[in-house]
């Protein structure tokens, strides 16, 4: 069992290596990442969580767009395991978000999960040396917590997309670390703008667009922000249909 | 926290106004030069990709430098930021080469770094906000923290310019932007849509209803896309 997790992370890491090659799209290889987190650590939801400036956690990839999953991810800004584990640098293993416990320290956050039926929630620091950026936040359907082979596994997937923000290696200076958040969290907004444009030329939900935004960018081999932007200034048509 | 960066921003705008005049780019960049450790702050519009205009400044220097981007079209400001992340100096000299016309004119008129921010959201980009020095260094996180918040609220200020608000009484930033929840910017994207406007007067008819109606950007934008409200052109003379 042990063997073939390992084994499928090793593809992972090669395929999303692959990815890293000049001019990558950042945005789908960060969409890439969530949907491998769910596969390989077997949880139900995945989300990255970047800090901007002010250390406000901003969404820039998650397994699913459920607008309320993703309400789920972003209130942890008032309170939840990521903003613990954003402040502490540490994972946060909750076995059981219903336990009475969990609902004393986060009780806002503790009954939104309990109410889209999420029991273990897990959080994963993102880190640059000494400085914590963001965090990987998993959801799971049953009570469970995370075995230490997948926090290890997690924490590997976690510097992978370290490396993919931050496109170098060796990034010693505050301002290039700052800059390249910026970019990241901007090009998320273009997203929600393309999402949005698209929802309303097809009269479909913003999740439902940003599922067929996904698929043409696959099939079309046309990287996701630049598909966005594509689709805001008008010159990209996506039909609708399922 | 996050909101006691962005209120103590604020608090040093509002305490830089002449009396109870409203809050402006002008009031913003002399609070900028006070709170920032720069020498000159300015702001320029950008309304295309190779034309801006300087709208405001503070200080002699900064004057002359937002001139200078103008006149030789070169420049932090003026380079199209690449992925729309902040371009940071901290010595001038050491990219004469990027711009032969700007640097040595810069540098004559007493610029040794030039910290330039995007004022954007997404696909809308409306302008820059630029920060001089007299002497090379880098910004200090903190200084670089608190210029992004400067550079949020100028977002801010100047998309409400064109729609009037923010000069009205009791105007304040209606949240930070870079903040804000993704509906805000799906309902962006929609009320274009509907509007046949571009994503930023989209943004500026959102943000002018949300004010009008006194309500937080984030309720507005819940209701623009779960279709409870749709923004629809206005019918034109003779309709």
């Amino acid at each position: 069992m042990a063997a073939t997790v390992d084994e499928r992370l090793a593809q992972t890491f090669v395929e999303l290596a692959d990815t890293l090659v000049a001019g990558y799209d950042l945005m789908e290889f960060l969409q890439t990442l969530t949907d491998r987190c769910v596969e390989l650590l077997e949880v139900d939801a995945a989300g990255l969580l970047l800090a901007d400036s002010r250390g406000v956690l901003r969404l820039v990839a998650a397994s699913t767009e459920q607008a309320r999953v993703v309400e789920l991810f972003q209130i942890q800004n008032d309170e939840g395991p990521c903003l613990d584990c954003y402040r502490s640098g540490q994972p946060v293993i909750v076995s059981d978000i219903r336990a009475d416990r969990a609902a004393a320290r986060w009780p806002r956050f503790a009954a939104a999960a309990r109410e889209m039926g999420y029991a273990g929630v897990h959080a994963i620091p993102m880190r640059l040396r000494d400085q914590v950026i963001g965090t990987l936040n998993l959801f799971k359907v049953v009570p469970d917590g995370l075995d230490p082979a997948v926090v290890v596994a997690a924490t590997a997937l976690v510097d992978v997309a370290t490396i993919g923000i931050l496109q170098e290696r060796a990034v010693r200076e505050h301002e290039v670390v700052a800059g390249q958040l910026q970019r990241a969290l901007n090009s998320r907004v273009v997203i929600e703008q393309a999402k949005g444009v698209l929802a309303e030329r097809l009269r479909v939900t913003p999740d439902e667009a940003f599922v067929l935004l996904r698929r043409y960018a696959r099939d079309h081999n046309h990287p996701l922000t630049e598909l966005s932007g594509d689709v805001i200034r008008g010159t990209a048509r996506i039909a609708g249909g399922k | 926290m996050a909101g006691e960066r962005t209120a103590r921003v604020w608090a040093w705008i509002a305490a830089a106004r002449d009396g109870d005049v409203p809050v402006s780019l002008a009031v913003l960049c002399r609070a900028a030069v006070r709170w920032l450790g720069v020498d000159g702050a300015g702001v320029t519009a950008v309304s295309g990709p190779a034309v801006s205009e300087p709208l405001s400044a503070s200080g002699e220097l900064s004057a002359r430098l937002e001139e200078l981007l103008f006149t030789t079209g070169e420049g932090p400001g003026a380079e199209d930021f690449m992925f729309g992340s902040p371009m940071l100096i901290p010595d001038l000299e050491s990219v004469a080469a990027r711009w032969p016309g700007f640097v040595p004119a810069a540098v004559a008129a007493g610029a040794r770094a030039v910290f330039a921010f995007p004022l954007q959201a997404g696909a809308i980009r409306v302008g820059v906000l630029s920060l001089y020095r007299a002497l090379p260094g880098p910004l200090m996180p903190q200084q670089l923290a608190d210029a992004l918040v400067f550079t949020d609220i100028a977002l801010q200020l100047l998309l409400d310019s064109s729609s009037g608000i923010s000069g009205q009484d009791g105007y304040r930033p209606l949240d930070g932007l870079s903040d804000s929840r993704a509906e805000v910017y799906q309902a962006t994207g929609m009320i274009s849509v509907q509007l046949g406007v571009t994503l930023e007067e989209a943004l500026v008819r959102l943000r002018a209803y949300a004010f009008a109606a006194g309500a937080p950007l984030d309720d507005i934008a819940g209701d623009v896309v779960g279709r409870l409200l749709r923004f629809d052109p206005e019918p034109g003379p003779g309709t």
